[in-house]
This record gives C-alpha cells, structure tokens and sequence, in this order.
C-alpha cells in the first residue's frame, strides 16, 4: 500500500491543525466528564447491573454520532469540493491506500479522545483509592475489556464516517449522513438490547455472513461480556467485517472518482 | 554501417477514445511527443484538451486505445506511470491551512523521495521557481495566484519527471506571472519533455516546439507554427500603402485574381495615403503578380507593401471552424454517423 504512510501522517497533521477538531473534542469530552461524574454520584441509587466504568463506555458510545462526523466529514468531502484529491491521486499513490490512511487518522484521533475520556475514572483512581476500588475500577480485566470494546466499535463508526464523506463533496451532507447512519446503528442495537443471541459455529459462509448481522443487531448485549473481560472475539471481527465493508464502499467511490 | 537508432517517444498515444455518457469527449485521437519537446494542446472548450491530459497523468482511464508514457503502458502499470509524470490540475488546487515547505515536503514523501534526495529535490524546486526564503515559510493560503501557481509546478517537478503535464498553467496570472513561467519553462526546455494546456495563443506561439490543436475529440491539426501556416493558410494576407482610392486599388488587384477581397482599409495617414489590406486566396505567386501590376501604375504612389504572416490566432479559427460546421453540440457529425 504505497503512500499509506504518508497519507496518514498527513491526515493527522491536519487533523491536528484544525481548530475545529480541537473545539469539538473539548466539549465532548466536558460532556462526557460531567456525564460521568454525575453517573458515580448517583450509581449507588441506580439498579445499573454492569460495572460503572461500561457507563464511560455507553457514554462515548451514544456521544459518536456528534463526535465522529467532526472527524471524518473533511477527509474526502473538502478535498473533493477544493479539488485536492486529484492532485493527490495524480501521485503513485493506490486508492486503497488514502482511504486507508484517511481511515487510520480519524481512527487514531477517536482514540486519543477514549483515552483521554478513560482519564476521568483513572483521576478517581489515584485520587480515590478506596471509592475506586468500590466501584471496580481496580479491575484491570473490566480497563481491558471496555477499552477494547470502545476501540472495536470506534473503528467501525470512522469507516462509516469515512464512507460518508467518500460520497459527497459537501462536508455538512457528510457530517449529517454519518450522523444518521450512527444513530440508525445505535438504535438497532439499543432496541435489541436485551434480546437473547446465540453463539454458533458457523458451518459455512452464509451463517458467518447472517452472524455478522446478528453481531450489529446485539452489539450492546456484548458490551455486557466485554465490560466484565470476558472478550468476544466474534464481536470483534464481526466489527471488522463493517470496517472492511465501509472501507472498501469507499475505496469504489474514490475509484468511481477516476472515470 | 549500422542504422541509427531513433530515440523512443516520451509520449505515444494510440487511436484513444473516451466518452462521458453519451458524449464523445475524445474520438481515436493518437499522437506521440519526443524527448524534451514542449507541446502545446491547444482548442475550444470541451474539445478533449483536459481528458487527454487526465488519460495521460493516470487519473482517469481511456475507453479504448493505447497510451505509453516513457514506453510503460498506462492500463497496465498506472501506477509506475505516475512515477514518470509530474502534473499540474486546471485551477491548481493546493490545501490552503500548510506551508509551502511543508506541502512540498508531504508531496515528495508522496512521490517516493527520502533523506537526503528529498532535501535536495525540494531546495532545487524552491529554487528553479523563485519559492526560497520567506515564501516557503508562508501558508499557502496567504499566497498570491502566482505564487501559488509556482507551489503546483514546483510539486509537478519533484520528482524529476521525464513528463510535465500542465493543463492551463497561466489561467488568471498577470503578464508578468506568465513570463515568470514561461521562463521556469524555458530553463528545463531539452532536458523534460512539456504538455501543456492553454486558451492563450500567444504563450503557445512563444514556448511550445510544437502544437496539438483539437476539436470535437479529434486532433484537426499538428505540427510546428510554420508548418501550420503552410497547411491551413494557402491564401495570403497582403498591406498596401497608397494614395489609389479603394475602387482603383481594388479594381486593379482584381484583374489578377478575381477572388482576393479588400479586408480592412485605415484611415487616410499624415502623408495623405491610406493602408488596404487584401486577401488572396491563390497564395504567393499570385501576390507577387498583382505587385507587379499595382507598381505598373505610377499614380497610387505605393509606398509600403507587406506580406502578413498569419499567427496562430489565425490558424486556430481556421481549423476549429471548420470541424465546428461539421459536428451538432454532442460531437457527432451532422452529416454523417459516427461508429
């Protein structure tokens, strides 16, 4: 994948640069931050049956659809309405390549904002030795589990931002397509929340591909297993099927671009 | 003794065609383009002057034919293609929030440069087109239309390509913006071979070896600007300075040729004579006869005779005109059907 490294590093410069990224990251993360704290001051009075720390989880979860877009509705929107993506392509650089690389930037950006929300319950753990071990933050099993939980998802919801924006040249159509596409993606696994789902073997390739679906409809309920360390690798490439699915959708658009 | 060899085209196109639609933006057009050589693509707009460039820099594919760019097919290894080209888009588009050195530090991390090649490549660039000190250090979104012209050609020289593709490079730059490329032009002239795209006839004239004039998708004319001359202009324009009166001049020029028509008169100059310009259509031969016939007559007091040259103006109408006549508004031809 030639120039994927370079794209990248590109993208995050940009991504770095940009004032806007930086405004929308701080109040998401001052949303999130009040959320939370006002979450482990009530905790005890609720009948939450999962560990406190899955709430930062849900948290970043349901807050993607408004920080998402952010991230990704530049990335080929602006570059296709400023013509700069075939000046881009006009190098040997493969198509695959930029989506990629456009995809690993917004990716790497959503992680360093997780990172930075999973500061809130490690403040509480430094500072607060005894509430935190309460409330289960001394679990590094439950760390592990959420962070990749959120990781997995996160990357699934930038291949869709990124698919987004691959098909428009109006960077607000691409923020509100992405929007739409999360929520509607949110919606589903909130409304199956709950439902009971099967673990299978799968015997062939349209079972796998029908799980794949099934995995979309009850991400939430895997949130259960993850936040507890009980890792589900079925979730996970289940999620990088999306990735690979969105990723490629994009990389035909880019393609469509060409001719 | 053994034959020489002839060296291998940079550029060699064959019988491309590519439609947009139900639009023939090029019809089998095939040309090639030597080492060093400057061409210029000249025609109307939505002749196919772009969509040969975009073919031939490994944007879009063609629909059928076959291009070589440095003796490498571009269906079949695009990418290594790219390796040769350096291209400039119409419009130039360049991200607006990075510093020039910045940009073309990421541009030639892009085109494969590293360490040491790369710091050099970039001082050299910087340096053929006029980017050093200050100017590489600003935003490129602070920059004048020139000095952000200089930015895209001097991305399109990077990676020392054997190919430069500049589709409009002047469009919008003042006079003297357009000499300053010109110039950048003139320095590189022998060692890289040149396509370039423009409406301004005059720039053409001036640094191309050579012209490509489309229309419709097919190529009307090619060659140097005198061969164009000879090809399209057989009739020749021709300046008389008299004191004849236009009925007495005309009547004259006509006992030789018939069809030459009077196509401009000025205004009565100080010394009392007025300058007519004719058209022969029966070329040279048939203005020299016509001078002898004029001269026989001691009354018009010629004083000046000239023979005008047509430029590529000229030349340009002359050969879109007619390919204009022939073809409706989605290129075909009116008169006959296209395959």
């Amino acid at each position: 994948m030639q120039g994927y490294l370079v794209v990248l590093r590109f993208e995050l410069f940009g991504l770095f640069v940009s004032p806007a990224t930086y405004v929308a990251s701080f109040y998401f993360l001052a949303l999130l931050g009040f959320g939370f704290r006002f979450f482990i001051e009530t905790f005890v009075n609720t009948d939450w049956i999962l560990p406190p720390l899955s709430s930062l989880v849900i948290g970043l979860m349901f807050g993607s659809p408004a920080l998402i877009p952010f991230l990704t509705m530049r990335s080929f929107a602006e570059e296709k309405r400023l013509g700069t993506l075939e000046t881009l392509l006009s190098a040997p650089v493969t198509n695959f390549a930029v989506v990629f690389g456009k995809w690993t930037a917004c990716y790497l950006f959503f992680v360093f904002i997780s990172v930075a929300a999973f500061c809130f319950p490690l403040i509480i753990y430094f500072w607060f030795p005894e509430q935190s071990t309460t409330l289960g933050f001394s679990n590094l099993e439950q760390w592990i589990g959420c962070f990749l939980y959120l990781l997995t998802f996160g990357a699934s919801f930038s291949a869709i931002g990124i698919f987004s924006s691959s098909i428009t040249n109006n960077q607000m159509v691409a923020g509100m397509l992405t929007f739409t596409l999360l929520t509607l993606y949110l919606s589903i696994m909130a409304v199956s929340f709950g439902e009971i789902s099967d673990t299978q073997i799968f015997s062939g390739f349209s079972q796998f591909l029908w799980s794949c679906i099934g995995s979309m409809f009850h991400g939430l309920n895997k949130m259960q297993n993850f936040s507890v360390g009980l890792i589900e690798i079925q979730t996970i490439l289940h999620q990088f099927v999306v990735i690979f699915y969105f990723l490629f959708l994009a990389s035909i658009q880019v393609d469509r671009m060409r001719k | 003794m053994s034959a020489e060899k002839k060296p291998l085209p940079i550029v060699e196109v064959i019988n491309l065609s590519k439609k947009y639609g139900i639009i023939y933006a090029l019809k089998g057009i095939s040309f090639s383009i030597g080492q060093g050589e400057i061409v210029g693509f000249l025609g109307p707009n939505g002749a196919g002057k772009s969509t040969t460039l975009r073919i031939l820099s490994g944007l879009i594919p063609a629909d059928s034919g076959e291009a070589k760019v440095c003796g490498v097919d571009l269906a079949e290894e695009e990418g290594e293609v790219r390796q040769h080209i350096g291209y400039l888009a119409e419009n130039n588009p360049l991200p607006e929030e990075f510093r020039v050195i910045e940009y073309l530090k990421y541009r030639a991390s892009l085109k494969n440069l590293k360490g040491s090649r790369k710091r050099e490549r970039i001082k050299r660039v910087l340096e053929i087109c006029d980017l050093e000190r200050k100017v590489s250090e600003r935003k490129i979104g602070n920059l004048s239309k020139g000095f952000r012209q200089r930015v895209g050609i001097a991305d399109s020289l990077l990676a020392e390509p054997r190919l430069i593709i500049l589709d409009e490079p002047t469009i919008g730059l003042d006079p003297r913006q357009s000499a300053i490329t010109r110039k950048m032009m003139d320095r590189l002239r022998g060692e890289v071979s040149f396509i370039l795209s423009s409406h301004i006839l005059s720039e053409v004239e001036a640094c191309c070896d050579r012209m490509i004039i489309l229309s419709h998708g097919q190529i009307v004319a090619e060659g140097t600007l005198s061969e164009l001359q000879k090809k399209f202009l057989q009739s020749i324009s021709f300046e008389i300075v008299s004191k004849a009166t236009k009925i007495e001049l005309q009547r004259s020029v006509r006992e030789v040729d018939p069809d030459c028509e009077l196509l401009n008169e000025d205004p009565v100059e100080v010394t009392g004579k007025r300058r007519f310009t004719f058209n022969c259509p029966k070329g040279q031969q048939a203005v020299e006869l016509i001078l002898r016939n004029l001269l026989e007559n001691k009354d018009f007091e010629i004083s000046e005779f000239q023979i005008c040259r047509p430029d590529l103006e000229t030349i340009f109408l002359r050969a879109t005109k007619q390919n204009w006549k022939e073809k409706d508004m989605l290129g075909r031809g009116k008169f006959s059907d296209i395959n």
